[in-house]
């Protein structure tokens, strides 16, 4: 049998009780499809003393328009599921786009929207066995008290590389968190901090339960994303852009990125809203972009590679983005 | 800890005394005995432990075994009917989808998912399908015809 | 010596593999699955530094743990192993010196996983750390403390040779160039895991290895040496295989770990390894740099080559003089060359052993020297294909490395894939992003000497017929995925003329079936398959002797087909019957093929090294790679490959196109993603995610063109069919890529970071 931490397995059938298992145990950690979580606590990355899986809770995996055009995600659909869903196909294919480059396509059977969102951060020096650690004097992220990647520093630079995120962050989607104290909502960015060792804006016994996207309609909205495999590998650098549209004018342009920094990152593009687009347009939000990004030796990718990348998809995203927006006919 | 483990494995109702960290995987290899099923990472980077729950493929080495209570598993062993092969399992076989066979049993289950939810797929359908399952041997070339003649013998 | 030619429809029928049924289904038990019942748990605790003295090691509290049964240090086994046996410099558990991050030096077998994890923590191990060295250049300049008291200058083996006049060569030649090239170490990867089951009889002192191996008999000889066991009292199994293309061609650490700790324990131990630790044991493709110099006239001829190869070889030498020498070695038997210059050095470093990987020694080498060739022929305006054909052998002939050319089918591989690929059309007329490129390349058909030289013949094949009527073939021969057990079968069909059915084949089991080299440098086929051809030839002697009492007929006329003996005036008998005639008096018949390569095919003794890439024959690749890139990340896209290989004949084209296409792409893998990565010795990429090992989705369409030159000396005229075309991928990628976005790689893989400095260097940005 493989070697694991040892936990107890625990399966709610509602939120209620879910939240009422991680209150009682502080080293409780929640769980759906398991693809991020279980490759790491087989490398003892994580302790937990209970593990709660969520996919049995009540309509954790629904998704449903909304009466003002948006959409309410339950943080347990599968990715798979997001991918096949004709609204989201229709309204949201920024959503579709991003999903589909998630890992592998077993693992988005499996994999969660939620849990893509809260996945871990990632860095040569963390996701790595036991042993390996162990010979290196283990980590700030976990077990130790160095950070290998910016030496001297007090703070852990791994590197948050989930896909979801900015696509939804460019949608201005918003998240439903429910805890101890009841239920609060807040705006997908602010769910994320830029801190490697903690990158999750929740607190104690809060489970993020949904997402919910805005009507998108007069927004153009695409994701890229670098990696060298066409399937499996994490993004080298992403982004997603969402972009409005009349003629000549660009209305409003809203950019985020993952693969660079502790959190994915909204950039403040407020200096292009309701300016009209020339040439330079898409160098000037690339170089904002890049401005925001941070690229430190978290991969075996070179850092400098990676800041070349984000810069040239990010041009290529909104030219694409603006070309698409001349044929958006608004409703 | 263990806890009871209710489950159908290969359309037979079982229950097991597991113990809560005990991956799929291992459930699958050591108490069921069903060796088909393969080891060959260090999770969820081959795609040699797939196999189908209720119908979808799952990675059996990144599921903790209580994660699939209550459903229908499926392995490698289940495929075959009245002791001969499964239309995949002959396609692998004579258009030789398989050379050491590490890989076979996770590709397989893969693709056994593919044509039960799309059994014409195209060639490019099949390649994003099994994108997740690495072969070493193969080149993956006579896996991508196994799998379109195992679908050819279905339309028929 | 002419080959056979077929006639009973078994040999050149797409034939699926004779134990396909079983790995379709789940039925194939591998070392992993194979039951042992209240097996100890066998577990390894690696060095965490790169290079250090041992100064000691405690294992008092972990031996006081309940549920640990045995626990194995350096101290438990005093003799090394090692590939050659003047470079046995290996230790299954570390002894005075740990020389790697990772190398064993204990080891615990206890009554589960956790329990032996425990005990591995509660070891303590003091080390005096030395200086490390992680870059061959590094390692062997003066001063460099020595990483092995055998070679104080840390170069295993340097060699030197030189054949004609390469100064007379470059100054004839009308162009000539020298390039650099830098080639990462890869892995082999096989998708299953390192992993042995050792049992150990403790009444009768005796050790059965169950091991995930290509050589069962080294691995046999290697215990017993290390263990100082009589190696009567050995057994080596190698069950199904799950893939090794060089990976397990020696004793590994971990097979004798194991067996080590089973005689310890008086217990079965299974030693299954993680994937990071069949990371650790390497043994693939080291890290390569080539300095390589051609000269070529106007026409396009070769005029000299001069190749300057350094290799990061790791810790130990494992099979690192024969990767260098075949450095050399194989600059020669392709082309028509002259004048041929090598040095090479072998370097040790503080990384894990590298060794051989599919094409071994030749694909580096092989890669620089294509590439520089297509970049020559650019600058003289000539065509790819045209300076190939300026350069052909004309076989039979002996090259200057006294290597016999006897079938050579390379004229028609480049004629097949030119025709193909739409070359005289398309090429230079692509569209903006997209190129077409050309590589070849070639390999041996089985080293003809032996790493253990003994005398015994180079492949054994023993056939068992009793009452049954049923043909059980036994042979050393270990079946990797690549169908040799399928191959003996069918040769064994062909001669007697029977169905598979009929035939059972046992193979590579010590206990059983007769010693076999093992499969590496592509033996099996050519030695095994000509032994196999021997074997049955005896039996249907035996046979058709028995027939021709009964029916009062010459043995001569007797054709064997259909599962009958036939007559040419119509009569017959059924094989059954023929089967009980011979056994009258004799009871169960056994017969013995051998197969020996001829001294005059194993190099030459004037010539030091030439042993290595001496072989009974050699196959030739040619093929055309379409790939595109992406200017914006610098992706690369391999769109479609055309490969004609010279395999002399398919006993089975199904195999072989499999064969051919997992050659292809695996080149294709070193060419695009594949890369080790290390910080400071501490290996980054032991994972397959950050081993990128190509995806479907990342894989071209191979169509494949078998090209029969029909070798005198090959079984049915049957040469290699799995490494030759390997190498030629990364040249013809290379040059696809230049005609695409005009600029020439110098450093594989070419991945998107590589390719984007090469386009930033191109536009002077």
């Amino acid at each position: 049998m493989e070697l694991m931490p040892s936990f107890r397995f625990h399966r709610p059938t509602s939120l209620a009780e879910a939240v009422g298992a991680l209150t009682l145990d502080p080293h409780a950690r929640l769980m759906a499809g398991g693809t991020d979580l279980l490759p790491n606590l087989r490398r003892f990355l994580a302790r937990p003393g209970l593990l709660v899986d969520l996919t049995a809770v009540e309509g954790f995996g629904s998704i449903q328009k909304m009466a003002d055009g948006g959409m309410r995600i339950g943080a347990g659909l599968t990715l798979d599921a997001l991918i096949e869903n004709d609204y989201v196909a229709a309204d949201w294919p920024v959503l579709r786009e991003a999903a589909l480059t998630v890992a592998g396509p077993t693992h988005r059977v499996a994999a969660t929207v939620g849990g893509n969102l809260c996945q871990d951060t990632r860095c040569m020096f963390f996701n790595q066995s036991e042993w390996w650690r162990a010979s290196n004097g283990y980590c700030l992220k976990h077990d130790g008290d160095r950070c290998h990647v910016v030496v001297k520093s007090d703070r852990c630079f791994a590197t948050y590389r989930g896909d979801l995120a900015p696509a939804l962050m460019v949608l201005d989607a918003e998240a439903e968190v429910i805890g101890p104290e009841g239920v609060r909502r807040l705006k997908v960015a602010e769910l994320f901090c830029d801190s490697g060792a903690n990158h999750l804006n929740l607190h104690a016994g809060e489970i993020l339960v949904a997402v919910i996207v805005p009507a998108a309609e007069g927004w153009c909205a695409g994701y890229d994303k670098v990696r060298v495999r066409a399937a499996i590998d994490f993004p080298i650098a992403g982004v997603a852009a969402a972009i409005c549209r009349r003629g000549s004018r660009l209305c409003a342009l809203r950019v985020a990125i993952t693969g660079c920094n502790s959190a994915p990152v909204q950039i403040s593009t407020a200096e292009f809203d309701k300016t009209d687009w020339d040439t330079a347009t898409a160098e000037a939000v690339a170089t904002a972009v890049r401005k925001s990004a941070e690229f430190r030796r978290t991969s075996n990718v070179s850092a400098k590679y990676r800041r070349h990348v984000l810069h040239a998809i990010t041009v290529r995203l909104v030219e694409r983005l603006w070309m698409q927006g001349s044929s958006l006919t608004v409703r | 800890m263990k806890t009871i483990l209710s489950l159908t494995l290969n359309r037979r109702v079982r229950d097991d005394l597991v113990p809560d960290n005990m991956l799929l995987v291992d459930y699958l290899r050591e108490v069921a005995g069903l060796t088909g099923t393969k080891k060959g990472c260090d999770g969820g980077e081959c795609g040699a432990c797939t196999v189908l729950v209720d119908n979808r493929p799952r990675l059996a080495c990144v599921t903790l075994a209580h994660q699939v209570a209550g459903r229908h598993v499926e392995t490698i062993e289940g495929l075959a009917n009245n002791g001969g092969m499964s239309r995949l399992q002959k396609a692998f076989h004579e258009k030789l989808g398989t050379q050491c066979g590490f890989c076979t049993p996770g590709m397989i289950m893969a693709a056994e998912a593919l044509l039960r939810s799309n059994p014409d797929p195209s060639r490019e359908e099949i390649k994003a399908a099994l994108a997740g399952n690495l072969c070493r041997c193969t080149g993956y070339v006579k896996i991508i015809e196994s799998v379109e003649d195992a679908s050819r013998e279905l339309a028929q | 010596m002419t080959a056979h030619v077929p006639k009973n429809g078994k040999i050149g029928i797409p034939t699926p593999l004779i134990d396909g049924i079983e790995k379709v289904t789940g039925k194939a038990k591998y070392v992993a699955d194979l039951p042992a019942a209240g097996a100890l748990v066998g577990r390894i605790l690696r060095s965490p530094v790169a290079h250090g003295r041992i100064i000691s090691i405690d294992v008092a509290a972990a031996a006081a743990l309940d549920g640990v049964i045995a626990i194995a240090t350096g101290e438990d086994c005093p003799v090394p192993s090692g590939v050659l046996p003047i470079c046995e410099d290996e230790y299954p558990l570390a002894r005075e010196k740990v020389r790697y991050r990772g190398e064993p030096v204990a080891a615990v077998a206890a009554i589960d996983e956790e329990t032996a994890e425990r005990a591995l923590r509660l070891i303590h191990i003091e080390y005096e750390i030395l200086p490390a060295y992680f870059d061959a250049r590094k390692a062997m300049m003066p001063g460099a403390v020595a990483i092995h008291d055998y070679k104080p200058n840390n170069v295993l083996r340097e060699c030197h040779s030189e054949f004609g006049d390469t100064a007379a060569g470059f100054s004839r030649a009308d162009l000539v160039r020298e390039k650099t090239f830098r080639f990462a170490e890869i892995h082999h990867a096989q998708i299953e895991p390192n992993v042995t089951l050792a049992e150990y009889d403790a009444v009768r002192d005796a050790l059965t290895l169950y091991a995930a191996t290509q050589t069962p008999y080294y691995l046999h000889l290697a215990v017993a040496q290390c263990l100082q066991i009589d190696t009567s009292r050995v057994r080596v199994v190698k069950p199904f295989l799950g893939g090794g293309f060089g990976a397990r061609t020696e004793a590994l650490p971990h097979d004798l770990i194991a067996a080590l700790l089973a005689r310890k324990a008086k217990h079965s131990v299974r030693l299954c390894q993680t994937r990071e630790e069949t990371f650790i044991s390497h043994r693939g493709r080291p890290e390569t740099e080539i300095t390589l110099k051609l000269g070529m006239t106007r026409e396009g001829k070769l005029t000299a080559c001069h190749a300057e190869v350094i290799m990061r070889g790791g810790a130990y030498a494992s099979y690192g003089i024969i990767t260098i020498l075949y450095t050399g070695a194989l600059l020669h038997g392709i082309y028509h060359i002259p004048a041929i210059k090598h040095d090479g050095w072998r370097v040790f470093t503080n990384t894990a052993p590298s060794g051989p990987q599919r094409g071994h020694g030749t694909v580096d080498p092989r890669a620089a020297f294509e590439a520089l060739m297509n970049e020559m022929a650019a600058e003289l305006r000539l065509d790819e294909f045209e300076v190939r054909r300026a350069n052909l052998l004309s076989a039979p002939c002996t090259t200057m490395y006294a290597q016999k050319v006897l079938s050579y089918g390379l004229p028609e591989c480049l004629d097949k894939v030119m025709k193909a690929s739409g070359w005289a059309e398309r090429r230079g007329r692509m569209p903006k992003g997209r190129g077409l490129g050309l590589g070849c390349s070639h390999f041996v058909s089985g080293t003809s000497t032996p790493k253990h030289w003994t005398g015994e013949p180079h492949a054994t094949v023993n056939l068992k017929l009793d009452f049954d009527g049923g043909i059980t073939i036994l042979t050393g021969a270990a079946d990797c995925g690549q169908g040799s057990n399928t191959m003996v079968a069918q040769v064994v069909g062909e001669v007697l003329g029977i169905e598979e059915k009929r035939m059972r084949v046992v193979s590579a089991d010590s206990a059983l079936t007769p010693k076999d080299n093992g499969s590496y440098s592509s033996r099996v086929t050519f030695m095994v398959g000509n032994a196999a051809l021997q074997a049955a030839q005896l039996l249907k002697k035996m046979l058709v002797e028995a027939a021709a009492k009964k029916l009062e007929a010459p043995v001569e006329e007797f054709e064997l087909s259909h599962e009958c003996l036939w007559l040419p005036d119509g009569r017959s008998m059924p094989f059954n019957e023929a089967v009980q005639l011979a056994l009258v008096d004799t009871g169960t018949i056994t017969v013995r093929g051998t197969f020996t390569c001829p001294p005059e095919f194993r190099g030459d003794k004037n010539i030091r090294g030439s042993a290595i890439g001496a072989s009974m024959g050699f196959s030739y690749a040619a093929q055309v790679v379409e790939a595109s890139v992406d200017e914006i990340t610098g992706k690369v896209t391999p769109h479609k490959v055309w490969v004609a290989v010279d395999v002399g004949r398919a006993l089975n084209p199904l195999a072989v196109e499999g064969q051919i296409q997992g050659g292809v792409w695996m080149g294709m893998g070193q060419a695009m993603t594949e890369e080790t990565a290390y910080d400071e010795g501490r290996m980054l990429h032991a994972n397959l995610l950050e081993y990128r090992v190509p995806t479907m989705l990342d894989s071209p369409d191979i169509e494949v063109f078998i090209v029969e030159s029909i070798d005198p000396n090959g079984p049915f005229g049957a040469k290699e069919a799995s490494e030759c075309m390997l190498a030629g991928f990364l040249p013809a990628l290379m040059s696809a890529v230049h005609e695409a976005v005009g600029v020439r790689p110098d450093e594989l893989p070419l991945t998107p970071d590589r390719l984007v400095q090469l386009l930033a260097a191109r536009t002077g940005a």
